[in-house]
């Protein structure tokens, strides 16, 4: 390793080093808004480091091409914007709170590592270093008993997983001798004989780890309930960085690795993909609380992503990162107001605290309605353009039963999206008891608010800067 | 490869099973505890056979030895006083022991005959020294040992934080 192998881990050693110098702050004193802006501070500085740093092969773990770059941009951002609902939301809160941003750091890191590995081992530490800070942010607050069931259902669930993970590389490394997703591809590509008894086994186990962290349908039981237990800053960052970063590295894997050669593992993500979809949607018109809508909800949109991936044209891998820029946009914007909303001794998280919102804070109202309608996939909103770059690939390969399926589910999902938006604009009628948000306005999450906004219409309006970008990122892994 | 290694290594991959099958299904947290040990050193055993002798002196030691013992300290930390000091003597009476004692013989039996006739011990691959692993580490893995330093750093403060809020709580029932 010389030294231009560590200036382009120059993202990576800011997040790291960010999460060393909070704690070391807070072992020199407890400062809420201290560990704050250095955490800000932090982020904004590896978000920029990533526009100049070169793209290069760090040892045999880290690739950092533009790919990784234009994913760890991403994941940063979103960490800022969480950072930023955090502060308010704990500010309000007795307790320890310096704590939170630096496993909020780690767990950054862990997702920027998913970004850019290339390989099994890099893999695992960064799906680990992402996994044991979540068990504790999901369980943050321990004086909630919803918080600490969650955070104990993903623990026992996560672990798990990764033995299936585990498991699954071992099988692959047993037949190929290989850890790295394009010495695989090679080795695959100039095998004569289709002996799959032990490759088949391993990718599906390896499927499965991944599967459980992007709430995939037969690996999808933790996510309401650790949507809902989790505080509300926590439940975005795990509904946007952690499945970011790994559908960021399921992506790659796919196409390095040249999975897509092997009809069998197709057909195994295809189901799953259908799965997703339908479940995901179907399970959310029955249920009556906003985060579990949204966890629900989250799991269609892991269905529509893996549709994108099955088509596996360059079309597909473009629509991928451009819908994952949308779903961060519009999952983010979504868990901004419902952080905004909650209250010292709960989440805002039943349909009735936003009955009426419109009334009381119209303009609160407004961008929820607009998250909203992006989610449902509604034109001029970043929502639809994913959703229209999907079909568009899926198109280009014929995968007419996944389109199809796509469709049908987008518009039942219009349904539950639309009773969320009705309840916002209803009368409030005397007798209902208005949930009490926060008596500290969080300006803050205000400021998040509109930045999402602008940029929900930008894309869902004027893509072409942004697709760009995404062109030059997906260049370099295909 | 010979056979005998075979038949070594799923004898102790058998044990690992039952003693971890027998370790879940346990209702008191001991006894748990003394079958996740015998299971652990199962395993080491397993890693013996597999020649990495490294990885299983650092099994036995980090997991058998620091982990699990550092567990049945909280455990029997926890509950101090007389009553406690009743139950843990019935918890250690009666067969508990007699069981993970069956199993862990069985191990060293194994081990014993193992180091008793080194010509017969064939590894499933090649024996692996602990300088190998170590240049790997230090040479193209040194990013890894990074990563699992920040892994144990996140870990840490998890811990930390958890342990230290449910501490306050009780503190506040008493």
């Amino acid at each position: 390793m010389s030294t231009v192998h560590v200036i382009s881990l120059l993202p990576l050693l800011v997040i790291a080093a960010t999460s060393v110098v909070v704690l070391l702050a807070t072992a020199i004193r407890r400062n809420h808004a201290v560990s704050f802006g250095l955490t800000l501070l932090g982020l904004a500085l590896s978000f920029c480091s990533a526009f100049f740093t070169p793209p290069n092969q760090v040892t045999q773990l880290l690739t950092m091409d533009r790919y990784a770059f234009f994913f760890m941009t991403l994941i940063t951002a979103a960490s800022f914007a969480v950072t930023l609902m955090a502060f308010g939301y704990f500010e309000a809160r007795e307790g320890r709170k310096e704590e939170f941003y630096v496993l909020l750091l780690v767990a950054t890191l862990g997702a920027m590592v998913l970004a850019a590995s290339s390989q099994f081992a890099s893999l695992f530490l960064g799906l680990e270093i992402l996994s044991v800070a979540l068990y504790a942010l999901i369980a943050y607050l321990g004086d909630r008993p919803p918080s600490l069931e969650a955070g104990i259902k993903y623990l026992v669930l996560a672990g798990s997983s990764s033995a299936f993970l585990a498991f699954g590389i071992a099988l692959v490394y047993a037949d190929l001798g290989a850890l790295d997703f394009v010495r695989i591809g090679q080795l695959l590509g100039i095998r004569k004989g289709l002996d799959l008894s032990l490759l088949l086994p391993g990718t599906v186990l390896i499927l499965t780890g991944i599967g459980f962290k992007l709430a995939l349908v037969p690996f999808h039981m933790w996510t309401p309930d650790v949507y809902e237990g989790a505080p509300a800053p926590v439940t975005a960052f795990v509904a946007t960085v952690s499945k970011g970063g790994m559908f960021a590295l399921l992506l790659r894997y796919f196409s390095q690795s040249a999975s897509y050669r092997f009809s069998p593992i197709l057909l195994v993500l295809s189901i799953i993909a259908i799965a997703s979809m339908l479940t995901g949607n179907l399970l959310a018109l029955f249920a009556n609380n906003v985060k579990r809508i949204l966890a629900y909800s989250s799991i269609a949109h892991m269905g529509y992503l893996l549709v994108a991936l099955i088509v596996s044209n360059r079309l597909g891998a473009n629509a991928v990162a451009f819908y994952l820029v949308a779903y961060f946009v519009m999952t983010l914007g979504a868990f901004a107001v419902v952080t905004m909303l909650s209250g010292r001794e709960r989440d805002a998280d039943r349909l009735e605290d936003y009955r009426g919102l419109f009334w009381r804070r119209p303009w609160l109202a407004f961008v929820f309605t607009a998250m909203l309608l992006s989610l449902a996939g509604i034109p001029l909103t970043a929502g639809f353009l994913a959703k229209f770059y999907i079909v568009a690939a899926g198109a280009e390969s014929q995968a007419w039963l996944l389109i199809l399926i796509l469709v049908i589910t987008s518009t039942l999902g219009l349904f539950y999206y639309l009773r969320v938006v009705t309840a916002l604009y209803e009368h409030p009628s005397g007798n209902t008891q208005v949930f009490e948000p926060l008596p500290r306005r969080a300006p803050a999450v205000s400021l998040v608010l509109a930045v999402l906004a602008v940029l929900l219409v930008w894309f869902g309006t004027y893509p072409a800067p942004l697709l760009k970008v995404i062109q030059s990122a997906i260049g370099s892994i295909t | 490869m010979t056979n005998f290694a075979h038949i070594a290594f799923y004898l102790a991959g058998a044990v690992a099973v039952l003693a971890t099958v027998l370790a879940i299904t346990r209702l008191v947290a001991v006894h748990a505890l003394l079958y996740l040990i015998v299971s652990l050193l199962a395993v080491a055993v397993d890693f013996y056979i597999m020649g990495a002798p490294l990885l299983a002196a650092l099994e036995v030691i980090i997991y058998a030895g620091a982990i699990v013992v550092l567990f049945v300290f909280v455990v029997m930390m926890l509950n101090l006083g007389t009553q406690a000091r009743e139950t843990e003597r019935l918890w250690l009476t009666g067969r508990a022991w007699i069981g993970p004692a069956i199993l862990s013989a069985l191990l060293l039996a194994e081990l014993i005959y193992l180091i008793l006739r080194p010509p017969l011990l064939g590894s499933l691959s090649g024996v692996t020294s602990p300088k190998q692993i170590a240049i790997a580490l230090y040479g193209p893995y040194v990013l890894g040992v990074e990563l699992a330093s920040m892994l144990l750093l996140g870990a840490l403060v998890g811990a930390c934080h958890l342990g230290r809020s449910s501490l306050s709580e009780t503190e506040v029932q008493r």
